[in-house]
């Protein structure tokens, strides 16, 4: 085995470097923790050194973490357990070197690599934008388990450290010398050398202690306002995560427990901390959609090779609350965009759905107030062609008519570039017949969106009949560009997300009309993990547009996507939802957030009967079958897709790793027994398809 | 010459009286939604401009070079050039005739040219004595030294000076340019009267000529909600009468003068940009060109009669290109005031002002009312003081156009005693 660790010794200074064999990236495997072990045992030994430096021969990475798929192996808390112990016992050795240690962060350094950091005395980074610092371990459902836990409130106090552990979050080299995770910042070019001068200038002298301020003193330094500060965490956590992520709480707990503590307990206490998750279903589950959504970044999706786009300028069409919305995605990322509309109105609220978004994100701070001037200043609009000519891409985001769209696609194949990629962002039309009057169809493809459009992270790439390639994938590269995941579909209606989606929420809809209550029914729904009740999902996305999309679905499926009655009658009644006030239920700027009142104006009367187990599944299965007839019907070519796609399209709940995901941990053959009861007793729409059935019978899974 | 220099295209935004509609929108955005308007109705690459000249009068503290500022909002790619220019009221024409030279000069091919003045915007400025306080408050380290300090201020120190009628005034002859107006008015016997009646023709050919004035306005959406799109200037006063202006006080000298308000250009907010270069370089790029720059010039004159400016440069004008008044269509003369345009057109018609100041032996000839601003000036339409200029090159050639016209001469009185003049010519 090679040794990834080369330590040189010059001047009575250290340096050990890290170089993964055969691997553009550093990662704390096993075997390298082992190796850094018999160098440690060797090092501390050794009175010739004053100072020793960690150090990486990656360019723009030092550590990336610790190795995620060994993690994904751990299978019992006691494996987890041991794991923990035996990282942090060599960090521990780290810690007790007799001469001081400086950490030398030229980049990436997470996880387990900002860990080994932690136990250094010092840490410098250089100012480099690929320097990213933070403990992320939360986001695949475990804790910092090398001491990262104990070790980062000593060094930033609890007020500083609990959110940064807590969110996962990850700071760039000036927020992270800020925040006080880096003692010194240095150029990238002379980092190293710069760190070996500042380890002989300071000699012997240890990290200074944290020094407490007033607030400080305050909150921390007593009991009282330790309580408060966790109590106040908890509260939060469990409001953005709704109880179903069990490490943020393990990690409140377990500093609670170890701040101001002393010696080898607190370490062993986060060892068995780390226990308790390392092996959850949650972990597991959060870790799958990780690789997925790390593989999904690249994925291939046709025989040719990835597109390397250069869109200079964007052509949105239609400037309703999508086309705002795409207008802020694409300026935001630096590339000019023009709107148009037939209605001067429209455009002025495309500009202010962008502004909105513009100033809220300079009100998180995640945009200066320059970057708004400028990036406002990349979108114009205009009543006429004029600006859309010369368009690299142009989205096309008007009203989902099928005559219209028709029309928009030949106007726009007539006035732009011969290869002017056209994409719709129609949510459920058939994009084959959009391209079919268009001048060079082949660079016509569907684009999805998804509302709102800066904060969903998935695009569905539609493949319509005529789509070449070569438009696929520059279509790909431009979505990414943008910094969506992609999932390609081919061109059925309702592609994939709302061929799912739509009998999900009509099934909630045919379960209000039997009578359960609506507040009921979103309650179920939401306990089961998803982001919001499909009732609500309904009001929120505007009743006018799910009746749309809903009825398209029944002209393609028929009876299977037979529109609820009571959605009918919400639609007659021109209820639009949230957007204008009522809907399911009524809105009020006034009232509380999470309270409910339901719209008189729709006919209901509750009726008791249907079990709760009944409704999720009947929601959830129904979803499920669909799902397997679209990788029956070759609309998508995995189940993963399935899952990438209703986890980054509609926040179906990650920790049960996508709906193929769960539907694999109940087990097929008692979904298909379930279906065929609902069959039987609610109607031929729940009749499960052949694949599903198949794969019921030879007791296989979706996932293999 | 070797190649004729046109203009390829032109937009402005809607002059808005200042303090109202634009209050929120610098200089530098109101130059970059015009900019980048002209770009996409043209159809223009960004890529394919050399260099943004733009003139701007009251320069935005918080965007020193303001054209490279709009150059750079507006899309135009980051390795383009960009400077402001600074003629006082004629800065619109200087952006435009740098852009001549460098391209005669083969320094450039495609310049934008134009202006942007954002006359809300223009700065309060402490006294001399009250900025010392505030900079000794800055270096004070401990409460009581800042409290020390604070204790200086007194009410006087509080009461800022308005930038904007520092640069209205001029430093050497010490007037401001309603004053100035005034000396040409006693000068050439300018009556009150006949100030009225011609600031109420141009606000009645202002408004008749809305629809036609819309052809070089872009419409301007307004943040934060966006919701009232901006398609008209709004300079002009709907049924104004003779009565009403009659009525007004006189605004610079409240006893003898006649210069009132209402015969004044107004103070305004806007923006206008121009395509210059060649006309083999337009046509390659497709595209459409209104007119060619024939020639023009700058002329120098008496500060505290600096309205006389186009004269003298009409008169160089005419020397230079050898043009004669009769053959030129449409006049287009900046209406700084009611009395400087009046008298201007006393000046060009009188044989003893030419013998006396042009060393000429007869009279320039004559501008004839009905050639004159047909479509209203800056009394009406507002003077946003660096845009004028280009403004006013745009709206004549738009006006060519229309009447299928040869020729048109554009000239602007400069405060501190100068003139400008540009000779177009349709293609």
């Amino acid at each position: 085995m090679i040794d990834a660790w080369k330590l040189t010794v010059e001047d009575g200074i250290g340096v050990l470097m890290m170089d993964h064999p055969n691997s553009e990236v550093n990662v704390l495997t096993s075997e390298h923790l082992e190796q850094l072990d018999k160098h440690l045992d060797v090092l501390k030994t050794r009175t010739d050194l004053r100072a020793l430096l960690f150090a990486s021969a990656k360019k723009k990475i030092f550590i990336a973490g610790a190795d995620i798929n060994e993690i994904a192996k751990i299978s019992s808390p006691d494996e987890a357990f041991q794991a923990a112990e035996n990282g942090k016992a060599i960090f521990q050795k780290i810690e007790e070197l007799p001469y001081a240690t400086i950490c030398v962060i030229n980049g990436v350094c997470l996880g387990g690599g900002f860990e080994l950091a932690l136990s250094c005395w010092y840490r410098v980074a250089s100012f480099s934008d690929a320097v990213k610092i933070g403990l992320p371990e939360v986001n695949l459902g475990i804790l910092p388990g090398f001491g990262g836990s104990i070790r980062l409130p000593r060094l930033l106090g609890l007020l500083k450290s609990l959110p940064l552990i807590l969110a996962g979050s990850v700071l760039g080299a000036q927020a992270a010398f800020k925040q006080g995770l880096v003692d010194k910042l240095f150029y990238e070019q002379t980092l190293l050398a710069d760190a070996i001068q500042y380890a002989k200038v300071l000699g012997g002298i240890h990290h200074a202690a944290r020094k407490e301020s007033f607030q400080d003193k305050l909150l921390e330094g007593t009991s009282w306002g330790r309580n408060f500060i966790f109590s106040q965490a908890k509260k939060d956590v469990l409001k953005k995560t709704k109880g179903f992520y069990p490490a943020p709480l393990e990690i409140i707990k377990l500093i609670q427990s170890t701040y101001r503590t002393k010696g080898a307990a607190p370490y062993k206490e986060e060892s068995r901390a780390f226990s308790k998750l390392g092996a959850t279903a949650v972990s597991k589950a959060c870790i799958r959609v990780f690789f997925l959504s790390e593989r999904y970044k690249k994925k291939g999706w046709t025989s040719e090779k990835p597109a390397n786009v250069d869109v200079k300028k964007v052509g949105v069409i239609g400037a309703g609350v999508m086309g705002g919305g795409i207008a802020h995605l694409v300026s935001s990322k630096n590339i000019p965009v023009r709107v148009k509309d037939i209605d001067t109105k429209a455009l002025g609220g495309a500009l202010k759905e962008a502004y909105g978004l513009f100033k809220a994100s300079v009100k998180r701070r995640k945009l200066k107030p320059h970057g708004m001037l400028s990036q406002m200043n990349l979108i114009s609009t205009g009543l006429t062609y004029d600006g859309i000519k010369n368009a690299d891409v142009v989205i096309e985001a008007v009203v989902e008519n099928l005559e219209v769209k028709k029309k928009v696609f030949k106007e726009l194949a007539s006035v732009v570039g011969k290869n002017t990629i056209l994409a719709s962002n129609t949510s459920s039309l058939p994009v084959t017949q959009m391209a079919a009057g268009c001048d060079n169809p082949s660079r016509v493809v569907g684009l999805h969106f998804f509302n709102p459009v800066n904060r969903m992270p998935l695009v569905e790439v539609i493949r319509a009949e005529q789509t070449s390639n070569e438009t696929l994938e520059k279509t790909i590269a431009f979505s990414r560009k943008l910094g969506k995941t992609v999932i390609v579909t081919e061109d059925k209606p309702g592609f994939l997300v709302n061929r799912l989606l739509l009998p999900y929420l009509n099934e909630a809809a045919l379960l209000m009309e039997e009578g359960m209550e609506p507040e009921k029914i979103d309650l179920i729904a939401t306990q089961f993990g998803m982001p919001m009740g499909p009732v609500e999902l309904v009001d929120q996305v505007g009743i006018d547009v799910g009746y749309k999309v809903a009825h398209i679905l029944q002209e393609a499926f028929g009876e299977r996507m037979k529109v609820a009655a009571i959605l009918e009658t919400a639609h007659q009644k021109k209820l639009l939802g949230k957007k204008g006030g009522k809907g399911f239920y009524l809105y009020d700027a006034h009232k509380k957030e999470g309270q409910k009142f339901r719209n008189p104006e729709i006919p209901f009367t509750a009726k008791g009967g249907i079990s709760d187990e009944t409704a999720l599944k009947r929601m959830m299965y129904i979803m499920v079958n669909e799902a397997a007839r679209c990788l029956e019907e070759k609309v998508i070519d995995s189940a993963e897709t399935v899952d990438v796609g209703m986890i980054f399209g509609t926040g179906f709940p990650p920790f049960r790793g996508g709906l193929m995901d769960y539907a694999d941990a109940v087990g097929l053959a008692s979904i298909v027994e379930d279906l065929k009861s609902f069959e039987k007793q609610f109607g031929s729409r729940f009749a499960p398809c052949r694949l599903l059935t198949e794969l019921a019978v030879q007791n296989k899974k979706f996932r293999n | 010459m070797t190649q004729n220099i046109v203009i390829a295209g032109g937009l402005r935004t809607p002059f808005i009286k200042a303090w109202t509609l634009f209050d929120s929108l610098g200089a530098e955005q109101l130059g970059a939604s015009c900019l980048r308007e002209l770009l996409e109705r043209t159809g223009l690459n960004p890529a394919a401009v050399d260099e943004v000249i733009v003139g701007c009068v009251g320069q935005p503290a918080n965007a020193a070079n303001v054209a490279r500022v709009i150059s750079l909002l507006a899309g135009i790619p980051k390795d383009k050039k960009a400077y402001t220019v600074h003629r006082n009221c004629a800065s619109g024409f200087e952006a435009v005739t740098s852009a001549y030279e460098k391209i005669l000069a083969g320094q450039d091919e495609v310049v934008i040219a134009g202006g942007a003045e954002s006359m809300s915007n223009v700065p309060l400025f402490f006294s001399k004595e009250a900025q010392a306080i505030f900079m000794k408050l800055g270096r004070a380290k401990t409460l009581l030294q800042k409290l020390q300090v604070i204790a200086e201020f007194r009410p006087k120190h509080f009461s800022p000076v308005a930038g904007l009628m520092l640069g209205l005034s001029d430093p050497v002859c010490g007037l401001n340019m309603g004053q100035t107006a005034e000396v040409l008015a006693k000068k050439f016997a300018i009556s009150r009267k006949a100030q009225d009646e011609f600031a109420l023709a141009s606000n009645n050919k202002t408004i008749a000529a809305r629809e036609k004035l819309r052809e070089e306005i872009m419409t301007m959406m307004l943040p934060p909600k966006f919701d009232q799109p901006v398609i008209d200037d709004n300079g002009a006063r709907e049924g104004q009468t003779i009565d009403q202006l009659t009525k007004l006080k006189p605004a610079f000298e409240k006893l003898t003068g006649s210069v009132t308000a209402g015969n004044s250009s107004q103070i305004t907010d806007g923006a206008c940009m121009l395509i210059v270069t060649t006309e083999e370089k337009a046509k390659a790029l497709g595209l459409e060109i209104m007119g060619r720059i024939v020639g023009y010039d700058y002329a120098g004159c008496e500060p505290s009669e600096m309205g006389m400016g186009p004269v003298f440069a009409i008169d160089r004008l005419m020397k230079r290109t050898g043009i004669d008044l009769k053959s030129v269509d449409l006049f287009e003369i900046n209406e700084a005031f009611s009395a400087q345009v009046l008298a201007c057109l006393e000046a060009v018609k009188s044989k003893t002002f030419a013998q006396q100041f042009l060393n000429r032996k007869e009279a320039l000839g004559e501008i004839p009312m009905e050639k004159l601003n047909v479509n209203g000036g800056g009394i009406a339409l507002g003077h946003p003081v660096g845009v004028s200029g280009a403004r006013l090159i745009l709206t004549a050639l738009k006006e060519l156009k229309r009447r299928k016209a040869k020729r048109a001469i554009v000239s602007l009185c400069i405060g501190g005693g100068q003139g400008g003049a540009v000779l177009l010519e349709a293609i």
